[in-house]
C-alpha cells in the first residue's frame, strides 16, 4: 500500500498554482507523473501523491520541475480566479475512483489523438514531397520538348528559305531562257522588217519568215544537239554485254534463312532422311542391284564368307549395304567391328561393338552369346589402343557373362598385369 | 555524353496514308518526296508530296497498272530527275513525273517480282555511264543501261538448274571512276555476292546465315570503304572492304539490334561514318563506326587482312508499332530524312509514315 504524501506546500497566483512536493529521497527516475485536467498525481514507490484539483488547469501547458529531492509543479489555470483550497473538498472513494478513470481516460484519448495528427502530418509531408517530384520531372520534360520544339521550327524555316532559293534560282534561269527566246524573236522581227522593205510578195516574205523561223529553231534544235553531244562524250557508251553464272548456298527450304530455325530444319531434314531409308525403294544406287543383293540376310551371309576369305575391305561393304537397308540388325555391326578390327580401324571397330551392345538390350539369355562378342571385340580394341582399363572392364563383362571361357579368362589375366605393371613402374 | 549532347530523332510530320508503302525517296534538289506502293484494289501508286510550312502537301497522284514494290532516282541527271521503279510483275519503268502518262523506258525485266533496286551515275554524283540495277525473285540480278533498250548490260543468274534463291537486295559501289563499278547483291538464304562490272566476275562471297534485307556501301562514288549488310534475328555486319584477303574475305564486325528485321540502312550523306537502321518494331537506331587503329593487318602467312571497327549506338527511337519498311535521307538537308512503315490491320488500311529529322549536334 503506497504510502500518502501529505506534507506537500502550495502557492497560487490569478493564473497559476504551484505546488512543491517533497520526494523523500526516492530517485528521480522512478517518479512517475501523470496529470490531467482535475487530477494530478505523482507515484515514487513507496510513496503516492495526489490531488483532485479545485478547479481544471491546462494540463498540456503545465510544467514539472523535478530536482532537489523536490517536484515543483507550474500549473496554469484554465480560469482565472483564486482558489479556495487545493483540492476538492468533499470527494468520497467512489468519486475518487470515478474522476481517477476518468482522467486515465483522457489522457489516453489524448495520446491517440497525438498519433494520429502526427501520422497525418507525415502523410502530408510525403504527398508535398511526391507533388514537388512530379513538378521537378514535368518541368524536365516540358524542357526537352521544347528544345524539340524549337528544332522543329527552326528546321522547317530553313527548309522553306532552302525552298525560296531553289525558286529563285529557277526563276532567274527562266527570265534568262525567256529573254534569249525574246532576243531570238526579236531578230525574227527585224528580218521580217527588212524583207517587207524589200517588197517581196507576201508569200515569199511568209516563206522567208517560215524559213526564218524555222532556220532559228533548226539553229536552236542544232544548239540543243550539240550540248547534249558534249555531254555525251563525257560519259561513257554502255557497258558491252556480259553475263556472271552464280551458285547458290544449298538451302533445302524455299524459306529464307534465319538462324534461329536452323536447329529446327536439320531435325526436320534428318528425320525425312530417316523415313526415307525405311521406305527403300527407290535408293537410285540400288536400282542396278540384283533382287537377291537387297536382302540383307544375303548381304550378310556374302560379308560372313568375304570375311572368311579374308577379303575384310569387301566384307566391310557388304554390311555396310546391309546397313543401309536395316540398320536394326546387331550381327551386321557385330560382323563389321570384327571387320574393323582385322583392318585395325580400332575406333570405328568400338563404334560398331557399342552399337551392336546398345540393339542388344535387354540384356537376356537369348543374346548373350552375340552381347559377349561384343565386349570381347570392343575390349579388343581398347587394349590395342593402349586403353587397359577400359578394355579390362569390357573383358570382366563378357566374364560375367560366361564365366567358363577359358581364353577371356587369361586374356584378362595379361590386361591385369599390365595395367599392374605400369602402375608399379610410375 | 549528356542526354543533350547526343544527336536527337526529333518526329516532324506523320501523315497516314491509304494504300501500302514499300518504297519513298527524295527527290534531288527539292523538298519533295516520291512515295510508292500499291492500293488495295490491287494497282500501283505513286504519290509526289512536297513539304510546306511543316505540312505535306499532295502535289500528285499516279497510278499504274501493277503495284510498285520500289525505285530509285539514283541514275537521273539533276536536271531530269526521272524516277525509276520496279514493280510487281517484273517491269523495270523509268517516269518522267511531270509527264507520267507513258514511262521514258520500259522492259521487262524479270519474270517475278523486282524486289531492289539501285542507280548510279546520275545526280552528278561519281563518274561513268548512269546504270540501274534490279534484283527479282527469279534469283537474278541484271545490269540497265537507259540507253540500251530490251536487254540488260549485266545478267548474274544462277547456273543452269540451280535452285534459285530470291535476291532480296542490291547496291552499287566503287564506282570512282568511269570503268569501276561493283555490284552487291543480297539473297533471301543469307549469301552476300559481290559482283565486279569491270571484269564480269564474281569478286567476292559470303554468308551471313541470315537472310540478307538490305545492303548499302557507304559511298557509291569512291573505292569501296565499308558495306553494311542487314538481316533477319535483328543482326547487321559491317564489312571494311578495304583489304581483301584471298581466302578469309572482308573483316566484319556485326551487332544485334532492334530484336527483329532489320529491315533498312541507309548512310548519312553528308557523314559516312554514321548511319541509321530500320527496324521491324517500328524502331530507328543511329549508329557511329569507329575505325581502328590500324585498318589492316598481317596474318600468319603475311598476307594484308583488313581489321574491323566498332559500332556504337548513338541514339534511337521508336516511331511506329509496324516494320518500318524504307527510309531514305535528304541529300541536301542534313539531318533530314523520311521513312515509310506499313500498318495492315484488316479494315484500315491506313498506314503509317512518319518524317524524322536528327539533330545532329557537336560530334
Amino acid at each position: 500500500m503506497p504510502l500518502q504524501v501529505s506534507d506537500y506546500t502550495w502557492q497560487q497566483t490569478k493564473t497559476s498554482v504551484f505546488i512543491s512536493v517533497p520526494l523523500r529521497g526516492v530517485s528521480v527516475r522512478d517518479a512517475d507523473v501523470f496529470c490531467t485536467e482535475n487530477y494530478l498525481k505523482v507515484n515514487f514507490p513507496p510513496f503516492l501523491f495526489e490531488v483532485f484539483l479545485c478547479a481544471p488547469i491546462d494540463d498540456e501547458n503545465s510544467k514539472a520541475k523535478i530536482g532537489n529531492d523536490t517536484i515543483i509543479f507550474t500549473l496554469y489555470k484554465k480560469e482565472v480566479a483564486m482558489w479556495e483550497t487545493l483540492s476538492l473538498s468533499g470527494v468520497d472513494k467512489e468519486m475518487m475512483q470515478r474522476i481517477r478513470e476518468k482522467s486515465i481516460l483522457q489522457a489516453q484519448e489524448r495520446a491517440k489523438e497525438a498519433t494520429e495528427a502526427k501520422a497525418a502530418a507525415r502523410r502530408e509531408d510525403q504527398k508535398y514531397a511526391l507533388n514537388v517530384m512530379m513538378q521537378i520531372e514535368e518541368e524536365e520534360r516540358k524542357k526537352i520538348e521544347d528544345m524539340k520544339e524549337n528544332e522543329r521550327m527552326k528546321a522547317t524555316k530553313e527548309l522553306e528559305a532552302w525552298k525560296e532559293c531553289q525558286r529563285k534560282a529557277e526563276e532567274q534561269k527562266r527570265i534568262h531562257r525567256e529573254e534569249k527566246f525574246c532576243e531570238q524573236e526579236k531578230q525574227i522581227e527585224d528580218e521580217r522588217k527588212k524583207l517587207k522593205h524589200k517588197s517581196h510578195t507576201r508569200i515569199s516574205a511568209s516563206r522567208n519568215l517560215a524559213t526564218k523561223a524555222t532556220k532559228v529553231f533548226k539553229r536552236r534544235n542544232s544548239e540543243n544537239i550539240f550540248l547534249e553531244k558534249l555531254k555525251e562524250n563525257s560519259i561513257p557508251a554502255p557497258r558491252s554485254v556480259g553475263s556472271i553464272k552464280i551458285n547458290f548456298t544449298p538451302r533445302v527450304f524455299p524459306t529464307a534463312l534465319r538462324e534461329s530455325q536452323v536447329a529446327e530444319e536439320e531435325e526436320w531434314l534428318h528425320k525425312q532422311a530417316e523415313a526415307r531409308r525405311a521406305l527403300n525403294t527407290d535408293i537410285p544406287e540400288l536400282s542396278d542391284l540384283k533382287e537377291e543383293e537387297k536382302n540383307p540376310e544375303w548381304l550378310k551371309d556374302k560379308g560372313n564368307k568375304l570375311f572368311a576369305t579374308e577379303n575384310y575391305l569387301a566384307a566391310i561393304n557388304a554390311y555396310n549395304l546391309a546397313i543401309r537397308l536395316n540398320n536394326k540388325i546387331p550381327l551386321l555391326y557385330l560382323n563389321r567391328a570384327a571387320c574393323h578390327l582385322k583392318l585395325k580401324n580400332l575406333h570405328k571397330a568400338i563404334e560398331d561393338s557399342s552399337k551392336a551392345l546398345e540393339l542388344l538390350t535387354p540384356p537376356v539369355a537369348d543374346n548373350a552369346n552375340g552381347r559377349m562378342k561384343a565386349h570381347i571385340r570392343r575390349g579388343t580394341a581398347f587394349c590395342q589402343l593402349e586403353l587397359y582399363v577400359e578394355g579390362l572392364q569390357d573383358y570382366e563383362a563378357a566374364l560375367k557373362i560366361d564365366p567358363s571361357n577359358e581364353i577371356v579368362q587369361n586374356d584378362a589375366e595379361k590386361i591385369r598385369n599390365i595395367i599392374q605393371g605400369t602402375e608399379l613402374k610410375s | 555524353m549528356s542526354a543533350f549532347e547526343k544527336p536527337q530523332i526529333i518526329s516532324h510530320i506523320q501523315k497516314g496514308l491509304n494504300y501500302t508503302v514499300f518504297d519513298c525517296k527524295w527527290v534531288p534538289c527539292s523538298a519533295k518526296f516520291v512515295t510508292m506502293g500499291n492500293f488495295a484494289r490491287g494497282t500501283g501508286v505513286i504519290q509526289l508530296y512536297e513539304i510546306q510550312h511543316g505540312d505535306l502537301k499532295l502535289l500528285r497522284e499516279i497510278e499504274k497498272a501493277k503495284p510498285i514494290k520500289c525505285g530509285t532516282f539514283g541514275a537521273t541527271s539533276l536536271q531530269q530527275r526521272y524516277l525509276a521503279t520496279g514493280d510487281f510483275a517484273g517491269n523495270l519503268h523509268i517516269w518522267n513525273l511531270e509527264a507520267p502518262e507513258i514511262p521514258v523506258y520500259s522492259v521487262k525485266g524479270h519474270k517475278e517480282i523486282i524486289n531492289t533496286i539501285d542507280g548510279v551515275g546520275g545526280l552528278g554524283i561519281g563518274e561513268g555511264a548512269p546504270e540501274i540495277v534490279t534484283g527479282s525473285r527469279d534469283g537474278t540480278v541484271k545490269v540497265w543501261d537507259p540507253r540500251q533498250k530490251d536487254d540488260p548490260v549485266a545478267n548474274m543468274e544462277p547456273v543452269q538448274g540451280e535452285n534459285k534463291r530470291d535476291c532480296w537486295t542490291v547496291a552499287f559501289g566503287n564506282a570512282y571512276n568511269q570503268e569501276e563499278r561493283v555490284v552487291c547483291a543480297g539473297y533471301d538464304n543469307g549469301d552476300i555476292k559481290l559482283f565486279d562490272l569491270r571484269n564480269m566476275s564474281l569478286r567476292w562471297e559470303t554468308n551471313i546465315k541470315n537472310g540478307v534485307c538490305s545492303l548499302e556501301f557507304d559511298r557509291k562514288d569512291i573505292s569501296m570503304n565499308k558495306l553494311v549488310a542487314t538481316s533477319l534475328e535483328g543482326k547487321f555486319h559491317v564489312f571494311d572492304m578495304r583489304t581483301q584477303h584471298p581466302t578469309k574475305g572482308f573483316a566484319s564486325v556485326s551487332e544485334k539490334a532492334h530484336k527483329s528485321t532489320v529491315w533498312q540502312v541507309r548512310h548519312l550523306p553528308q557523314n559516312r561514318e554514321l548511319f541509321l537502321t530500320a527496324g521491324g518494331a517500328g524502331s530507328l537506331h543511329l549508329w557511329k563506326y569507329e575505325y581502328p587503329i590500324q585498318r589492316s593487318k598481317k596474318d600468319s602467312e603475311g598476307v594484308e587482312m583488313g581489321v574491323a571497327g566498332s559500332v556504337s549506338l548513338l541514339q534511337n527511337v521508336t516511331l511506329s508499332t509496324q516494320p518500318i519498311s524504307s527510309l531514305d535521307w535528304s541529300p541536301d538537308k542534313r539531318g533530314l530524312c523520311i521513312c515509310s512503315s506499313f500498318d495492315q490491320m484488316a479494315e484500315r488500311t491506313t498506314l503509317y509514315r512518319s518524317e524524322a529529322a536528327p539533330h545532329l549536334g557537336p560530334l
